[in-house]
């Protein structure tokens, strides 16, 4: 169990308390808006401050101060660890308050321009902080309650000017939330950056691949919130990748490349979804589509008359077209026209003033690009805190910024945020079924690969009737990693099969040998050619329902590596076809833990694909898995009901008992999607328990899994800034004072900056401890077979990935259901 | 009121006005007095001969509102330009002296002197002429004879004119000015109505001068300036990249060289396999070739290698090879790349640029090598997480979104 002291015991009537309240507390979170509406308090998921406020609820304080001070010391687990977090506060004056006001013109002014105008000739009574969108006007301080300014238009006309306070706004107020971000953006500008999308890079310094005509500028992501005790502005390095050629270039060199014949498939392929910046203003459009029927030719209505796309640039932008047989691209521009018209439908945009941002899919699947990139870009800890402190420094030293943030009585802190963390204690990993084989693992690398050898697995299959295909030019491959096969497992008999390198060889090959008592196929691919792979998968995942490991020659051709490499593809074929490779210590009972992720299809049909994953014994070493396809603007829950209940009828299958209780850790959960998680999902998950059995009600916890975020930490080690190490946990001050939220560190890094995981709890009816949830889920990150080490999600999450990912990339049907119970999709 | 009269806005036919003559003249360097919010000046920076942009206006907030809107745009430094941009703001009276306006090209004064008071025209006039002496200016005015064309017009056209000038009064001005300063004027004008007596004149009357005299050097341009009073405050400044800025030029340059002997490479690799022992052998003889006709001009090495081409295959010596891990390419066939012949000019600037890259080495027979870094080819294999953990990039990377419009408009 979980450290079992004495003063542990001592305290548990607190913690029952405690628990009562936090069961309490999260049927709230659940019910009303996540969006931070009201200010709050102290954290209430953090549980020595939330137990905190239970206590004030008894008066009995002295006494409660001094258990509450002993919590803080014995019964969280894990060792404290000073950090740092990106993270500055903002400091603003005590009591400061925005004003908020609507502003009234009589007569009606139409135009917005206008009515700025008029407004800002009574800066003597005004001041000069102030944003006025046209019809409220924000000020740092107090006019009288209404106040009437007469002002005149250029033409004579008299104009009366009515404005009325409606809101004193604190701090912590969303609007005033997206007010400090709307100045702070001003500050950017201020400090020559150029806003591309939401974040602000700097153009100066560029780092170039110009292998792949890539430019690559540094930047900042920033936000600023409200966190659990102050205002802080969460701000990290980001890098945006430009392509420093038009998409007209680009167009044409893909027409060389593929011909005339394939261009319009490919053309739209590559280009349909990525973002373009326009060379004549500073916006951005996603290509929507290609008008191959438009030219620079065509005109469009501008005002009255018709006027040409190339006469148009011509007399706007004094920009010449060079090729006047380009085909124009098209964006629906989403933003509504002025003063609310509806949008003003789609842009038509000339190849040769578009530059391309962002990486194609093509790129991003270049293993190269991806990994030039990275080394541009990867910065280590005190490279990163370096950065972000001239940031800010540079903000300080501005005298404009400056300047601005003062007139509204802001300011920055100069310094990286300050915060405790813990380190959870590592596991232990068990190798046996009986449990009495276990080893540990260095805490700093979190990865266990030399400790597992010459330790046996906790089951292994036996591997009797297998096939391996391969082409003649890898025989030399395929026969080495059979002898290395051989040598790291016990000795296999292998009948070996020849395929010819071409598909429809390597599908007969398939074909003729693969039959239902197959319990493996391996292949030897010749390349890494995703048409061979996903052949391969098709057939084997949805026409003929068996495990299979394909690897790519290359990987086997390192002699020096190979002994390493058979390792684990011995590993995964075990684990593909059922096998158990290790366990660690689960202290709860019948517990059932699901992983939800899924994989959006941009390029065929935009469907998406929804997978679950979920334990089916106590050791969490068996997993069941679904996969469901869903056409666009479903919603992914609507199909993944099923493949929970499959999973419930499965846990029931295996362990003769339903589970007592449920933890869903969901991923892929973009901003904007929280809520409707909260709102939609978690009630579908509920709804698909209640219907297994009567009165069947386990404990329901939902985790929201966010791997993407700009949160980053660094623990000081020895007088240097390094990352955190695997395990450290934190749970105060970054976290959301609304939100039932921690961050884990899990994983260990070789190289850049480590990034946590963030965990939101937004549903929770199991009464667990947040420590216990927090060291739970550690654990479970210590579960992923393909893995010998801790990954940065939890296991179930990682299968739901890689099954979705499978699924999404090669396959683009449901697996055969009789994989169900296997790891297949490794 | 007048734009609804006109098509386009009255105040469009003046400032396309200024743009053809900036088209026509093209004007290094180009000031507007009283620029208010830019409008002019947004339109010119897309001219890029010009190499100095100004504006000067008496009102400090409304240039500190819109001044960002004329700093340089990501394409501004995805493709700099050829030439040198720098867009200066200043908030001052057009009847102050400051030397920093001296020495331009062309003075716009668009609708401004009808702002100041009658008593200090005279002032601007000695101010812009005498002191400024550009070698052009355009100063247009509102003609009082076309006012009762207006329709419902009383008194001035603006609360805030303090005069109108008839043409007449507007050409005596000017032939005044011209006499005194050494310029000729050319009356024009923008806006008219369709069936308008002709004699009226134009909405908005315009006089374009010309310096006569050429000034000595001393006086036109602008140098003394740390000597003197500067009147103006400097609001904004901004350089805007340029092939003129050393670095800028280097690295766009090495870019395009890099991204070449990338593409070139790749082609090579198709057609591996295939006579690269035969290049190494001609890449000697071409040695010899060369140490016999001792030192040759570009010109003279060109003919030699036209001649070996004459003798070997389609993969002769002009095709780039393999050392190593290095991709060497002869200088001639990169400078067979437009694009790095427009940048550079001149094989020997090539060369320079070259020489001081560290990723690249010239040898002596003009052979670039671009040197392999110490990446290797490597695939993924599909099945094997072996970067699980190290996924920082597609972070940071992140594919960007749609401006999303969060600034609520300053006004």
């Amino acid at each position: 169990m979980f450290e079992d002291t004495c003063i542990e015991g001592l305290l548990e009537a607190a913690i029952v308390m405690q628990k009562g309240q936090l069961a309490r507390e999260s049927v709230k979170t659940n019910t009303t808006s996540i969006d931070g509406e009201q200010a709050i308090g102290p954290g209430r998921h953090n549980h020595y401050y939330y137990f905190f406020l239970a206590v004030d609820d008894i008066c009995n304080k002295t006494f409660f101060r001094i258990l509450w001070v002993l919590l803080l010391l014995f019964c969280i687990s894990g060792s404290p660890i000073d950090l740092k977090a990106n993270f500055f506060k903002i400091l603003s004056r005590p009591q400061w308050v925005l004003y908020q006001y609507h502003v009234d013109f009589k007569p009606v002014m139409e135009s917005r321009r206008l009515r700025s105008a008029l407004l800002f000739q009574h800066e003597e009574t005004l001041g000069k902080a102030r944003t006025f969108d046209g019809a409220i006007l924000f000020l740092p301080h107090r006019l009288h309650n209404s106040t009437v300014l007469y002002s005149e238009t250029r033409m004579g006309e008299k104009v009366q000017i009515t404005v009325t306070l409606t809101n004193e706004l604190p701090p912590t107020s969303p609007v005033c939330l997206q007010f400090y971000n709307i100045i702070f953006r001003r500050v950017l500008r201020m400090l020559n950056m150029q806003q591309i999308g939401r974040h602000y890079y700097n153009p100066t310094d560029p780092l170039n691949i110009p292998q792949h005509r890539l430019t690559i500028w540094p930047g900042f992501t920033t936000t600023i919130l409200q966190y659990e005790s102050s205002i802080m502005l969460c701000t990290d390095v980001s890098h945006k990748v430009l392509r420093s050629e038009t998409v007209l270039s680009f167009m044409l060199e893909l027409r060389h490349r593929t011909g005339e014949q394939g261009f319009t498939a490919a053309c739209t392929k590559e280009l349909v979804g990525l973002i373009v910046l326009t060379k004549y203003n500073n916006k951005t459009y996603r290509i929507d589509d290609i008008a191959w029927d438009y030219t620079p030719n065509n005109t469009f209505k501008r005002g009255d008359s018709e006027i040409s796309f190339k006469d148009y640039y011509k007399t706007q932008y004094s920009l010449d077209i060079s090729d006047d047989h380009q085909v124009l691209l098209v964006s629906n521009v989403k933003k509504a026209g002025p003063s609310g018209r509806p949008p003003p439908g789609p842009a038509l945009l000339v190849p040769e003033f578009c530059y391309l941002t962002g990486l194609t899919d093509k790129m991003r699947a270049d293993f190269n690009i991806m990994k030039d990139l990275s080394t541009h870009t990867r910065l280590t800890p005190e490279q990163r805190e370096g950065r972000l402190n001239r940031f800010v420094g540079n903000i300080h030293r501005n005298a404009n910024a400056q300047a601005e943030l003062t007139t509204w009585g802001l300011n920055f802190d100069n310094k990286l945020l300050s915060l405790k963390g813990r380190v959870l204690p590592a596991e232990r990993i068990f190798s046996l079924a009986l449990w009495h084989l276990q080893y540990e693992y260095n805490p700093w690398q979190a990865d266990w690969s030399k400790e597992m050898r010459g330790i046996p697995l906790i089951s292994c299959r036996p591997l009797e009737n297998w096939i391996m295909l391969f082409t003649p030019r890898n025989v030399d491959v395929a026969q080495a990693l059979l002898q290395t096969l051989n040598r790291v497992s016990k000795p296999l008999g292998i009948p070996m099969q020849k395929y010819e390198d071409r598909q429809e060889s390597l599908l007969k090959a398939l074909q003729q040998n693969v039959n239902p008592a197959t319990q493996m196929v391996v292949v030897v691919l010749p390349s890494n050619r995703k048409d061979k792979y996903d052949s391969v998968k098709k057939y084997l995942c949805v026409d003929c329902p068996t495990p299979s490991q394909c690897v790519v020659a290359r990987t086997l051709s390192r002699q020096q590596a190979l002994m390493t490499v058979a390792t684990k593809i011995a590993l995964q074929m075990n684990c593909k076809m059922g096998g158990e490779l290790w366990s660690v210590d689960i202290p709860l009972k019948q517990l059932m833990i699901v992983g939800i992720d899924c994989y959006h299809d941009t390029a065929a049909g935009k469907r998406s694909i929804g997978a679950l994953v979920a334990s089916l014994n106590h050791g969490m070493s068996r997993w069941f898995s679904k996969c469901v396809l869903q056409s666009r603007g479903q919603e992914i829950m609507d199909g993944l009901k099923g493949a929970l209940q499959g999973a419930l009828k499965a846990w029931l299958k295996h362990n003769k008992c339903l589970p007592s209780r449920i933890i869903v850790y969901r991923d892929g959960v973009g901003d904007g999607m929280l809520q409707s998680v909260v709102n939609y999902e978690v009630p579908q998950i509920m709804g698909c328990i209640k219907s297994m059995e009567q009165k069947y009600e386990p404990k329901l916890t939902v985790v929201v899994v966010k791997k993407r975020i700009s949160s980053r930490f660094f623990a000081r080690i020895d007088g240097k800034l390094t990352n955190p190490p695997p395990g450290t946990c934190i749970d105060t001050e970054v976290t959301r004072p609304e939100w039932y939220d921690f961050f884990i560190v899990s994983q260990a890094v070789r190289m850049g900056s480590v990034s946590p995981t963030h965990y939101n709890v937004v549903y929770d009816s199991s009464g667990l401890k947040p420590d216990h949830m927090q060291r739970l889920t550690y654990k479970l990150c210590h579960m992923y077979y393909n893995w010998q080490g801790i990954i940065r999600v939890p296991a179930p999450c990682q299968y739901a990935h890689k099954l979705a990912f499978l699924v999404g990339q090669s396959i683009h049907r449901e697996p055969n259901t009789n994989l169900d119970d296997f790891l297949y999709y490794l | 009121m007048m734009n609804s009269i006109f098509t386009p806005p009255v105040y469009i036919q003046r400032h396309e006005f200024v743009v053809d003559f900036v088209k026509k003249n093209k004007p290094k360097k180009v000031i507007d007095l009283g620029c208010s919010n830019c409008t002019l000046l947004r339109k010119l920076k897309f001219h890029r001969e010009i190499e100095v942009l100004a504006g000067v206006d008496i009102d400090s907030d409304v240039i500190r509102n819109i001044m960002y809107a004329l700093a340089p745009i990501p394409s501004d430094y995805l493709q700099p330009g050829d030439h040198p941009l720098t867009i200066n703001l200043y908030q001052g009276s057009v009847t102050d002296r400051d030397p920093r306006t001296k020495g331009f090209d062309l003075v716009t004064s668009i609708e401004l002197i009808e702002h100041l008071q009658l008593e200090d025209v005279d002032m601007f006039t000695e101010v812009v002429f005498g002191y400024m002496a550009p070698v052009a200016a355009i100063i247009s005015t509102p003609n009082a004879d076309f006012n009762p064309l207006l329709p419902r017009l009383t008194g001035f056209r603006h609360p805030q004119h303090r005069f109108e000038w008839t043409k007449a009064e507007f050409q005596t001005w000017a032939l005044k000015a011209c006499r005194e300063f050494g310029y000729v004027v050319e009356f024009t004008g923008v806006g008219q109505i369709q069936g308008q007596e002709e004699s009226i004149g134009f909405c908005s009357q315009i006089g374009v001068f010309q310096r006569v005299r050429s000034l000595s050097d001393a006086s036109c341009r602008q140098g003394d300036v740390t000597e003197e009073r500067l009147p103006y405050r400097l609001l904004y400044d901004v350089v805007y990249p340029s092939l003129c800025d050393n670095n800028i030029f280097h690295r766009t340059l090495m870019n395009e060289v890099l991204y070449w002997a990338e593409t070139l490479r790749k082609g090579q690799m198709v057609t591996a396999g295939q006579g690269g022992e035969h290049t190494e052998r001609l890449e000697e003889r071409m040695e010899r070739e060369e140490s016999q006709t001792g030192g040759e001009q570009q010109c003279g090495r060109r003919e030699v290698n036209e001649e070996l081409e004459g003798q070997t295959t389609a993969q002769g010596h002009e095709e780039p090879y393999r050392a190593g891990r290095s991709v060497c390419i002869p200088l001639a066939r990169l400078w067979s790349c437009p694009r790095v012949q427009a940048l550079s000019g001149t094989v020997q600037h090539l060369k320079e640029v070259l020489l001081d890259d560290p990723r690249v080495e010239v040898t002596e027979d003009d052979t670039v090598m671009v040197l392999a870094g110490d990446e290797e080819d490597d695939d993924e294999d599909p099945e094997l997480d072996e970067n699980i953990n190290n996924a920082e990039t597609d972070q940071s990377l992140d594919s960007s979104v749609e401006n999303k419009d969060w600034e609520i408009d300053l006004g």
